[in-house]
């Protein structure tokens, strides 16, 4: 049974469309990332699905259940990482996940919390003296205190360092590897790619593309990127240039691979250097741009 | 309704009140010091008769009451809100009714017990006689702080954003004030009409009850026909505080 099931979801505010139609399922036990820029609808979405807003035309199914008229049971089995909401800044993290326990069923003790969330120094500070990145840690030990099976993630990792960011990559993946199903809006595109199996890009309240990550990554063109050696003009290389950044020249390629043993035996050939090479997949930065570029490529990044 | 949770979040609002020691001291201070204060004053001034210092104590109390209830439970919700603290709570298992109601039995609690003292203590230092119908005081107590936190949820409904909350809800006690002759008899400067009016008010209705819970001649079936209309009064607004904030509360900001 899929965890999540969103069909024909349509959501206005005062007039403004802020979702049109979005599609997509998400199975148990998937981590499954919407991507898209502000505004493209994400945060609507999941309010939408976390039942804080009714849809306006389509169905939201939650393990089976209406987020709207079935809130208690869904709630009941969903943990969700807010992307803001407040705290009450003069309780420590200690007692907010203590308050916070007592509004949940069957909830994880104390330290399990706080260990997981890596807080577990921060007990007795209080709310108000926590870093922006800290706060996001103790939104997620309160999202996951009543060990959902459903978890929403809306932008987690916004604010936090990298230790913090690692951490949390770390505990999402547990989470799935337990069962847990995740849905995850970001604009980490990296985030994204190394969490998620699946998932869906909003641009202006619909989807552009979707699919299992590895698919529609491999779909794509992959990018070799090296200096221009002296003397040598793009026209002249053995594989087409797609553009020149300052005196780096970058090629779209669908298998960067070939494509770098290509230049590399043009290079040896002609006694030549080819300084800062780097080759590498696309990554769904690469899908982005493509996509903000109107390249009219969608197609190929639908999934099947 | 859950009656676990509803204790829960009224035992998490207690523990937030009692740890606040600002607003504590302010509003406790402040409560205790009119709802003492001015009572005292008239006794000591030798105007002892005890009905006017019942006049006094009642009139002053249901101005403490407005503003521990209708005036705080306002402020709160409405910074809970912009806060985005009760979409917080709303994102746990726990229900609207409870969220809300839980706050309201806070209140109810606190603003019972502060009553509790300022009578306890007015009867300790003044002449003013201990209630005749001392369950018909406390009902009146709960049942009408229960009610103005009630209509004071739904007036955040109206209320923008947090810095003017307070001073949007200070009318509400002015007016308790001047219906209830806490700021002395301004009713009899006034036209008849308006005095019929301000008798409607929720704080009226709660006065009322007092009255006739201090009175000194009375019985139980006395107290009761002289009971009936208050307690209409507190009904019919009860149930406006709840139709209101079924259909108008907000639970987060306005987003425009």
């Amino acid at each position: 049974m899929a965890a999540i099931e969103v069909d024909g979801l349509v959501k206005s505010h005062k007039g403004f469309e802020a979702v049109g139609g979005v599609s997509f399922t998400v199975g148990e036990g998937e981590v499954f990332a919407l991507l898209g820029r502000n505004g493209a609808g994400k945060t609507t979405t999941v309010e939408v699905l976390a039942g804080f807003q009714r849809a306006d035309a389509g169905t939201v199914r939650v393990l089976g259940l209406d987020p709207v008229k079935d809130r208690a049971q869904v709630r009941g089995r969903t943990g969700i990482m807010l992307q803001e909401a407040g705290f009450f800044p003069d309780l420590t993290v200690a007692q907010t996940v203590d308050a916070w326990r007592d509004f949940v069923s069957a909830p994880r003790p104390r330290g399990e919390a706080l260990e997981l969330a890596g807080l577990t120094a921060k007990a007795g500070t209080k709310v108000r003296q926590l870093s922006g990145g800290e706060k996001r840690r103790l939104d997620l030990a309160l999202a996951v205190l009543n060990r959902p099976d459903v978890l929403f993630l809306d932008e987690p990792t916004t604010g936090m360092d990298p230790e913090a960011r690692q951490r949390t990559w770390e505990v999402v993946r547990d989470l799935a590897r337990r069962g847990t199903t995740v849905l995850l809006t970001t604009h980490y595109l990296e985030e994204a790619q190394r969490l998620a199996s699946d998932m869906a890009v909003m641009d202006s309240g619909r989807i552009v593309a979707s699919g299992g990550m590895a698919e529609t990554l491999a779909a794509r063109a992959g990018r070799v990127a090296f200096e221009l050696p002296d003397g040598v003009s793009p026209g002249g290389l053995p594989v087409p240039v797609a553009s020149v950044e300052g005196r780096t020249a970058v090629c779209r390629v669908a298998d960067p691979d070939l494509a770098a043993q290509a230049l590399l035996g043009w290079a040896g050939e002609r006694g030549l250097r080819l300084r800062g090479l780097e080759v590498r997949t696309a990554t769904l930065e690469d899908l982005f741009l493509d996509l903000a570029a109107g390249e009219g490529a969608l197609a190929k990044a639908e999934a099947p | 309704m859950s009656v676990r949770d509803l204790a829960v979040v009224t035992r998490f609002g207690g523990r937030l009140y009692w740890r606040d020691k600002v607003a504590l001291s302010t509003s406790v201070a402040l409560s205790l010091g009119l709802g003492i204060g001015m009572p005292l004053l008239m006794d000591r001034l030798g105007q002892g008769d005890p009905e006017f210092l019942v006049g006094t104590h009642v009139g002053v109390l249901v101005m403490i009451l407005t503003i521990a209830t209708f005036n705080q439970i306002a402020v709160t919700f409405t910074a809970r809100r912009d806060q985005l603290l009760l979409k917080r709570m709303r994102a746990t298992g726990l229900g609207d009714r409870e969220i809300l109601g839980g706050e309201i039995g806070n209140l109810v609690v606190q603003t019972t017990l502060l009553a509790a003292v300022v009578s306890v203590a007015l009867y300790a230092l003044t002449g003013l006689p201990v209630p005749r119908n001392p369950l018909l005081y406390l009902a009146a107590v709960v049942a009408g702080t229960a009610v103005l936190c009630l209509l004071g949820t739904a007036f955040t409904a109206a209320v923008p954003r947090t810095e003017v909350a307070g001073v949007m809800a200070m009318p509400f006690f002015l007016l308790a004030g001047v219906a209830s002759g806490g700021f002395g008899p301004l009713l009899e400067l006034l036209p008849g009409w308006v005095g019929a009016v301000l008798g409607l008010l929720p704080t009226e209705a709660v006065a009322d009850l007092a009255r006739t819970a201090y009175a000194a001649d009375g019985s139980l079936a006395g107290d009761l026909r002289a009971a009936a209309v208050p307690v209409l009064v507190l009904a019919g607004w009860a149930a406006f505080g709840l139709l209101a904030t079924a259909r108008w509360f907000r639970w987060e900001p306005r987003r425009s």
